[in-house]
C-alpha cells in the first residue's frame, strides 16, 4: 500500500465521479486535437495547392505607370518609362518559363497568342485539362475553348496565319480564365509571328515549395534584374491560408473554452469529493499523514483521471480528425501527432491545476475538525 | 521513573461568534510508562477533548503537554503528524476503516508513507491481523466484517508502528458486552507487554482492566485513583 495505490483504489470506488471529473478534460482535449489536426492538414493541403500552381513569381518589364481612375472607373494610365526583357534574362534566374503574349489575326479573327516553350506547357499550367496533347512541337498550337469554338477547329485540324499553317495539337477545356480565348503555341513560333525574335513578355518562376521564402526570392530576382518588375502571385493562396488561420483561431478559442469548463469541472468535482471525504481525510491525518501526503493523495487521484481522459481525448481527437478530413476537403488524410502530444500534456496539466485548490483545502483540514465528524 | 505523559495546566477553550466554551480548565497529571489509564466522565466533561490533545490531534489553548520527549504544544503540524504516526496508536469508537480497502490494506494505510517493500508491508499487516485473531480474513472488506472484527482491524492498524502509547475513545461503545470483553483482552495483552494504554469510556466494567482511574467533571480532574500496579517492565517512548 502506498499513496498511488490508495488514490487508485479510491478512484475505482467512485467510478462515476471519476468519469464525470474526466469528462470535461476528455471533451476539451478531443476538441482541441481534432480542430488542430484538421487545420494543420488544411494548411498542408493549401501548401499542396500552392505547389501545384506551378509558378508563384512573375518577372515582367518594369513599367512605371501611373494608374488613373476614380473608384471602379478606369481612366487609363500614363506610362512614364519602359524596360524590355529578353531570352538572355532567362539564364540569370533558374526554374523559369518565358512567356510572350501577342495579338495575331487568325482566319480573320484577332486572337491573343500565348507563347511558351512547347515542352513546358504541362509544367507551367498543371491545372489545364487538354483534349489532345499537352506537349507542343514547333508548328503546333493549343486552342482555348472559346477560341476553338470561334474558329470551329479541333485537334488534328489546322489554323492558318498568313502563309503559315499550324496544326491543332489539342483544345483546352474551359477554365473560366483568359486562356479560353487564346491560342497557345511554342514561344519561338509566337516570336516569329510577332516579328520579335528573342522577346519575352514575362517570366514565371516556379520557386514554389513548402515554406519557401518567396519574398526573399522575389527580392533576389529583383536585384538580379533591375529592369524587371518582380511580384509574387500568392494572393489567392494567401486568402485561403487566412481562412484556415481564422478556422484555427476559432478552433483554439472553442477548445480553450471547453478546456476551461473542463478545468472548472475538475475543481468542482474534486472539491465536492473533499467535502464528502472529510472523515476519511481526518482518519488519514490521525494515523500520521502529513499535509503534503494528503495533497499528494488528491493530486494522484486527479492525475490518474486527467492522464486517462487526456490520452483518451487525444486519441479520439485524432480519430475524429482523420474521419472528418474529407468533409474539410483534405484529399489525403494523415495522422498528426503533435497536437495530440500537446493536448495530452495540456489535459494532464489542466487537471492537476484544477485539483490544486481542493487539494490545498483537504491538506489544510485540521484533523480535529475531521475527527469531530467521527 | 520518568512519566511518559506529562500534562501541566492544560486548558482548551472553544470560541465561536463571541461564545466561549471551556472544555478543559487547567488539567495537570502525569502518566507513567506501562499504566492502563481509564478516563471516565459524563458527556461534555472534556474526556474526548483530553484524548485528542494527548493524541496530538489538536493543540491545547493553554498549558503544556509532553509525551516522552516531545513537547506537543511546540510541534509544527508536520511534526505532530510524525508524532501521531510513530508514537501513538489511536482507536476510535466507530472503527473508521476505509470502506474500499480490505482488512489487510486498512492495516497497511499508516505504512503508506514508509519506504518499505510491499512484501514486508503485507507480512507485517498479516502478522498483526493474526495477533488480533483475524487470520484468514485479511482480504475481507469492512462491510464483510462484524463490529468486533472491524474494531480488531482498527486495533491492528493502531499497532502497526508498535507505538509505546495506545489511545482509545470508547472502543467498546458499539459492541456487545462479550465482543467488548474480547477487545479489552487485546488492550490488556498490549498493556501486559509494558505499553501504556489510555482509554476513554463510559463503561465502568472496563475499570477491571485498568491500573488507574481518572474521572473528569466540567473540564477538571474530579478523581484520580490507582487501581493496581502497572506491569513490571514498562516501555518508554
Amino acid at each position: 500500500m502506498n499513496i498511488r495505490k490508495l488514490a487508485w483504489k479510491n478512484l475505482l470506488r467512485r467510478k462515476s465521479r471519476a468519469v464525470f471529473t474526466g469528462l470535461g478534460i476528455f471533451l476539451g482535449i478531443a476538441t482541441f486535437v481534432a480542430i488542430s489536426s484538421i487545420t494543420s492538414q488544411m494548411e498542408g493541403a493549401v501548401q499542396d495547392q500552392l505547389d501545384r500552381f506551378g509558378a508563384n513569381i512573375v518577372v515582367s518589364p518594369r513599367a512605371e505607370q501611373v494608374s488613373l481612375g476614380f473608384g471602379n472607373i478606369a481612366l487609363g494610365g500614363t506610362e512614364v518609362a519602359h524596360s524590355r526583357l529578353t531570352m538572355e534574362d532567362k539564364d540569370r534566374i533558374r526554374s523559369v518559363v518565358p512567356f510572350l503574349m501577342t495579338a495575331v489575326d487568325v482566319s480573320g479573327k484577332n486572337l491573343v497568342w500565348m507563347g511558351l516553350p512547347g515542352t513546358d506547357v504541362a509544367g507551367a499550367r498543371p491545372w489545364w485539362k487538354i483534349q489532345g496533347r499537352a506537349e507542343l512541337q514547333p508548328g503546333e498550337v493549343l486552342l482555348g475553348a472559346e477560341a476553338a469554338a470561334l474558329l470551329g477547329k479541333g485537334p488534328g485540324r489546322t489554323v492558318t496565319v498568313g502563309s503559315r499553317s499550324y496544326r491543332v495539337a489539342g483544345v483546352l477545356q474551359p477554365t473560366g480564365e483568359k486562356e479560353d480565348g487564346m491560342v497557345v503555341a511554342d514561344i519561338a513560333d509566337v516570336q516569329a509571328l510577332a516579328k520579335k525574335p528573342g522577346a519575352v513578355t514575362y517570366f514565371e518562376v516556379a520557386a514554389l515549395c513548402k515554406d519557401c521564402p518567396v519574398e526573399d526570392i522575389v527580392a533576389q530576382i529583383g536585384q538580379a534584374l533591375p529592369g524587371a518588375r518582380v511580384s509574387a502571385i500568392r494572393q489567392v493562396v494567401e486568402s485561403r491560408k487566412a481562412a484556415v488561420d481564422q478556422l484555427r483561431r476559432l478552433g483554439l478559442g472553442v477548445s480553450a473554452i471547453v478546456l476551461l469548463i473542463g478545468g472548472l469541472m475538475v475543481l468542482v468535482t474534486v472539491m465536492g469529493g473533499v467535502q464528502e471525504r472529510t472523515r476519511e481525510i481526518g482518519v488519514l491525518r490521525a494515523v500520521g499523514f502529513r499535509k503534503r501526503s494528503i495533497f499528494s493523495l488528491l493530486f494522484w487521484e486527479t492525475g490518474w483521471v486527467s492522464l486517462f481522459s487526456s490520452l483518451l481525448g487525444a486519441g479520439t481527437g485524432i480519430a475524429v480528425a482523420y474521419l472528418a478530413s474529407p468533409v474539410f476537403g483534405i484529399e489525403h488524410p494523415s495522422v498528426v501527432f503533435s497536437p495530440a502530444i500537446f493536448g495530452a500534456v495540456a489535459g494532464l496539466s489542466l487537471g492537476l491545476i484544477g485539483a490544486i485548490p481542493p487539494a490545498r483545502r483537504a491538506a489544510s483540514l485540521s484533523p480535529t475538525e475531521a475527527i469531530r465528524t467521527l | 521513573m520518568e512519566p511518559i505523559i506529562h500534562l501541566k495546566d492544560v486548558s482548551m477553550v472553544y470560541g465561536c461568534n463571541g461564545t466561549r466554551t471551556t472544555a478543559l480548565g487547567g488539567i495537570s497529571f502525569d502518566v507513567l510508562p506501562g499504566e492502563f489509564v481509564v478516563i471516565t466522565g459524563e458527556s461534555g466533561s472534556g474526556k474526548s477533548t483530553l484524548l485528542t490533545i494527548l493524541g496530538g490531534l489538536q493543540v491545547p489553548t493553554g498549558g503544556a503537554v509532553r509525551i516522552g520527549v516531545a513537547d506537543l504544544s511546540a510541534l509544527p503540524a508536520d511534526g505532530l503528524a510524525d508524532f501521531r504516526r510513530e508514537t501513538i496508536g489511536f482507536v476510535f469508537q466507530a472503527y473508521h476503516l476505509l470502506p474500499y480497502l480490505t482488512a489487510r490494506e486498512n492495516v497497511m494505510v499508516p505504512m503508506s508513507l514508509e519506504r518499505v517493500s510491499p512484501r514486508e508491508k503485507v507480512e507485517r499487516a498479516d502478522a498483526l491481523l493474526a495477533s488480533v485473531g483475524l487470520a484468514g480474513k485479511e482480504d475481507r472488506l469492512p462491510s464483510q466484517l462484524s463490529g468486533g472484527e472491524s474494531q480488531r482491524v482498527a486495533i491492528a492498524r493502531a499497532l502497526v508502528h508498535d507505538p509505546p502509547v495506545l489511545m482509545a475513545d470508547e472502543p467498546t461503545g458499539n459492541l456487545d458486552s462479550a465482543t467488548g470483553e474480547q477487545i479489552l483482552d487485546l488492550f490488556s495483552e498490549w498493556n501486559g507487554r509494558g505499553k501504556t494504554v489510555l482509554m476513554v469510556t463510559h463503561n465502568k466494567a472496563n475499570l477491571s482492566r485498568a491500573t488507574r482511574f481518572i474521572r473528569l467533571r466540567d473540564g477538571q480532574v474530579e478523581e484520580d485513583r490507582m487501581l493496581q500496579s502497572p506491569p513490571a517492565e514498562p516501555v518508554a517512548v
